[in-house]
């Protein structure tokens, strides 16, 4: 157990000819890789390119079909996380892997603890998350529980997580698809110091401008191979681009205008609602989606925009306020009617809203349509025909990478998981769409794709209510801006007469209303 | 009549400790995520091991010890078909229950020539263990919440997979909390026919059903499970005094009544955890 004393410097993992297969399919196809201490590796590749799987390999969760693991120059098996982590290896995962009613010390100990005879020296613990925390700059508060904290908290305990089992090497998977782009910045800051201190530190992401940013050498992967190595600094978005795409990628999305009649469908009036330990977390809001239209709602994350999202989608209740879809009163119906009447939902949580990850492809994307001919057979029958038909028409038509429609949701790479969601709620036709966080750990290809499928609807006609984080994707597509502020809409803007910096203010509560 | 003397709250201890045991057991093997309703079963199973061995053996030490040794096999049997076979929790802990039955049935008619009771054998005074099962629970409470190895069984129910990421084995770690409460069922099988003094096919009566009733209750906590299964122990005993005040067909279905009003009030309020009855996969194609 010595080795924790090494130096840091020099080469710290180097990964060589990984193959994992899955029954069928390869993830990894032989990837070499090496990581060195003190440096910031930037991974990238579109969705399903094998980042994540690379990267679980690294960490025991996965056996590699084929290939060797060397870390310090040394052959090692990783079979188990067990063995990472005393390896000084740590990954935040793309979805945190934290108990919600447990504490944030709690969380981070187990499987490590820190003992006081046979106990859990919990004084020492606190004392150490905190030194940790002052070290870096993550703040965490370990007696609080997780189910209270913000994404960004969690993510910033993940890290420290990773770093009291003394991790060197730090493997962070799309640690940015969930900040608010007000955080990006000093959890940059905190990458930093700690490549500084030496950790090799893997960054997984789908921006490029961030991978050109923090990173020192960028990977890219394609389709389960590698596609090369290349320095940042010698690197530009394009060519990334056109590396992980393997074609050039014209970033710009036509958003020609359109006329609205000025219908309202989507209408929204005094509405409150309370978010799950009952705090009034939306008060009062009201607006208008009209058709060919999409309203942007920014607003940095836990300002009531999630559950504004519910209380209209009527998947939490309504305090107050009315919904109305093309004219229908529907406050607080039941989802199966809001459907019906023709708005869909996008959620923000794929796993928990989205899908039901033991289901297949197939079955999942026929959710909310399960009654419906042709997929059901009077009232408890189940046609596994039409579902994998029309499943396998989709998986066509949007362009998502499975093994086969009967593959469980859960293989599915994260992009992959939301084209599922988004082929299934937007081939409804539907009047009304509801999307929040849509392109959330998509690849560009997979952004320019969602963008295009969200304007084609708005030039069919569509109402469309965007919530999002991201203010590029904002102001690229909505006609019109509304910001979201400790549950209030705090002001309206036209992309076209506005900046990032003023509705950045705005998302912060810093300037007055002026409309 | 003196109904609430102290000579009846110590009477309840002893009529509770079954039911007690059985809630610890649930408590251990729930928080793994493993639902065992076998625990009625089982405990039938520790009570005719142990009497059958006891009385062969003629030691009730050596019949205790058979006791948990058949109850930890059940507890690994139903481990292995939910964990590694994915079974359904439930119709495996129903199948034991009808297994056990019938082998009841089976053996006291084999060895004893009766349909379902046996002859009398040897008991050990039932304070040495009513104290020790205190101990215990007290220890279990301590175990849950202050150490390592309760932390993570802790963890293993709510979040296997974070479980996993954190280098800890959730396969092992839910056989072996399945195995414990097979053995605290058998214990509770064993302590029911020391209680008696011999073994009767109806002896568990339902207090495997009560013990898992306890559990909710105390919301998955040792201490308060254990108060819980108290108060059933205590109402049992008061029951068996009100015979002679009220006809025995109402007072006897006094713990039974309790149970269902009782747990109607609780159920809603326990956290289950969170991955309770789910199977682990860990993909490794
Ligand atoms: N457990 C599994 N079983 C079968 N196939 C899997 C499994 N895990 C991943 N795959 C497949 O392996 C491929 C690579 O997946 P991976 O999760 O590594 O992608 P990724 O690069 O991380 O993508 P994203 O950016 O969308 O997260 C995908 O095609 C996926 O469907
Ligand atoms: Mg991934």
């Amino acid at each position: 157990m010595n080795n924790r004393e090494r130096s840091l410097s020099g080469e710290a993992v180097r990964l060589e000819g990984i193959v994992k297969r899955f029954s069928g399919v390869t993830a990894n196809a032989g990837i070499d890789l090496s990581l060195n201490y003190g440096e910031v590796h930037g991974l990238l590749g579109e969705n399903g390119a094998g980042k994540t799987v690379l990267m679980s390999v690294l960490y025991g969760l996965y056996r590699p079909t084929e290939g060797q693991i060397y870390l310090k120059d040394r052959p090692v098996a990783i079979s188990s996380p067990a063995v990472a982590i005393r390896a000084g290896i740590g990954m935040v995962h793309q979805h945190f892997m934290l108990v919600p009613r447990l504490t944030v010390a709690d969380n981070m100990v187990v499987g490590w603890e820190t003992l006081w005879g046979p106990f859990l020296d919990r004084s020492r613990i606190r004392r150490r998350i905190g030194e940790l925390s002052e070290q870096y700059g993550l703040e965490v508060d370990p007696s609080a529980r997780v189910e209270e904290l913000s994404v960004g908290e969690q993510q910033r305990v993940e890290i420290v997580k990773a770093l009291y089992r003394g991790a060197e090497v730090l493997i962070l998977d799309e640690p940015t698809a969930t900040l608010p782009e007000q955080e990006v910045e000093s959890f940059f800051a905190t990458i930093r110091a700690l490549r500084d201190e030496g950790k090799a530190v893997v960054f997984i992401t789908h921006k490029l401008r961030e991978a050109l940013t923090i990173c020192d050498r960028v990977t890219v992967l394609r389709k389960g191979e590698k596609v090369g190595t290349v320095p940042a600094s010698q690197a530009t978005e394009s060519q990334l681009a056109e590396m992980m795409v393997g074609r050039e990628v014209v970033f710009e999305v036509q958003r020609e205008r359109v006329a609205s009649e000025g219908q309202p469908l989507l209408r929204v009036e005094g509405l409150t609602a309370v978010d799950d330990r009952g705090v009034p977390a939306v008060q009062e809001v009201g607006f208008t989606v009209h058709d060919h239209e999409i309203v942007g709602v920014a607003g940095v994350q836990g300002n009531g925009q999630s559950e504004l999202v519910e209380a209209i989608c009527g998947l939490s209740r309504l305090r107050q306020g009315q919904v109305m879809v093309d004219g229908e009163d529907l406050s607080g119906a039941p989802p199966r009617k809001m459907a019906q009447a023709g708005l869909v939902h996008i959620p923000e949580d794929r796993h928990r809203r989205g899908l039901i990850l033991d289901f297949s492809v197939g079955e999942n994307s026929i959710l909310g349509r399960q009654y419906e001919s042709p997929f059901a057979i009077g009232q408890v029958g189940q046609s596994k025909r039409a579902i994998a038909g029309y499943a396998r028409e989709l998986v066509e038509r949007f362009n998502i990478v499975v093994p086969g429609v009967r593959t469980p949701a859960r293989a599915l790479s994260g992009g992959n998981q939301q084209r599922v969601i988004l082929a299934r709620e937007l081939d409804r036709k539907p009047k009304v769409i509801v999307a929040a966080q849509p392109t959330r750990g998509l690849d560009v290809a997979g952004i320019e794709f969602v963008w295009e499928q969200l304007l084609a609807m708005r030039r069919e006609g569509a109402a469309i209510l965007l919530v999002s984080m991201d203010l590029d994707e904002l102001l690229t597509l909505a006609d019109r801006l509304v910001v979201m502020y400790q549950g209030k809409l705090v002001g309206e803007r036209k992309p076209g007469e506005t900046d990032k910096q003023e509705i950045g203010l705005l998302m912060l509560g810093g300037a007055v209303e002026t409309a | 009549m003196d109904v609430l003397s102290l000579d009846i709250m110590v009477a309840a201890l002893r009529l509770a400790m079954p039911i007690a045991l059985v809630a610890l057991g649930e408590t251990f093997s729930e928080r793994s995520g493993i639902i065992n309703i076998g625990v009625e079963g089982t405990a039938l199973a520790g009570a005719l091991i142990g009497a059958t061995v006891a009385f062969f053996s003629g030691s009730s030490v050596v019949g205790l010890c058979a006791a948990l040794g058949v109850g930890m096999l059940l507890g690994l049997i139903h481990a292995v078909w939910c964990v590694y076979l994915r079974a359904d929790h439930v119709v495996t802990g129903a199948a034991i229950n009808l297994l056990v039955i019938g082998l009841a049935l089976f053996l006291t008619r084999v060895v004893w020539g009766w349909r379902g009771t046996s002859a009398a054998v040897p008991t050990l005074n039932p304070w040495i263990l009513v104290w020790g099962m205190v101990g215990l629970i007290v220890l279990a409470q301590v175990y849950l919440f202050r150490t390592p190895w309760g932390l993570r069984l802790r963890v293993v129910g709510e979040h296997p997979q974070a479980a996993d990421t954190a280098g800890i084995n959730v396969f092992r770690t839910r056989v072996a909390y399945s195995v414990l409460n097979g053995a605290l069922c058998g214990l509770a099988g064993a302590f029911l026919v020391n209680n008696l003094g011999r073994f009767s096919v109806g002896m568990v009566g339902g207090r495997g059903f009560i013990g898992i009733a306890a559990m909710v209750v105390g919301n998955y906590r040792p201490i308060p499970a254990f108060l819980a299964a108290y108060l059933f122990g205590f109402v049992d005993a008061l029951q068996m005094r009100l015979q002679d005040v009220i006809p025995s067909h109402f007072s006897i279905m006094l713990p039974y009544v309790l149970t269902v009003v009782v747990l109607a009030g609780f159920l809603g309020r326990a956290h289950v955890p969170a991955a309770l009855g789910k199977p682990y996969i860990k993909d490794q194609g």
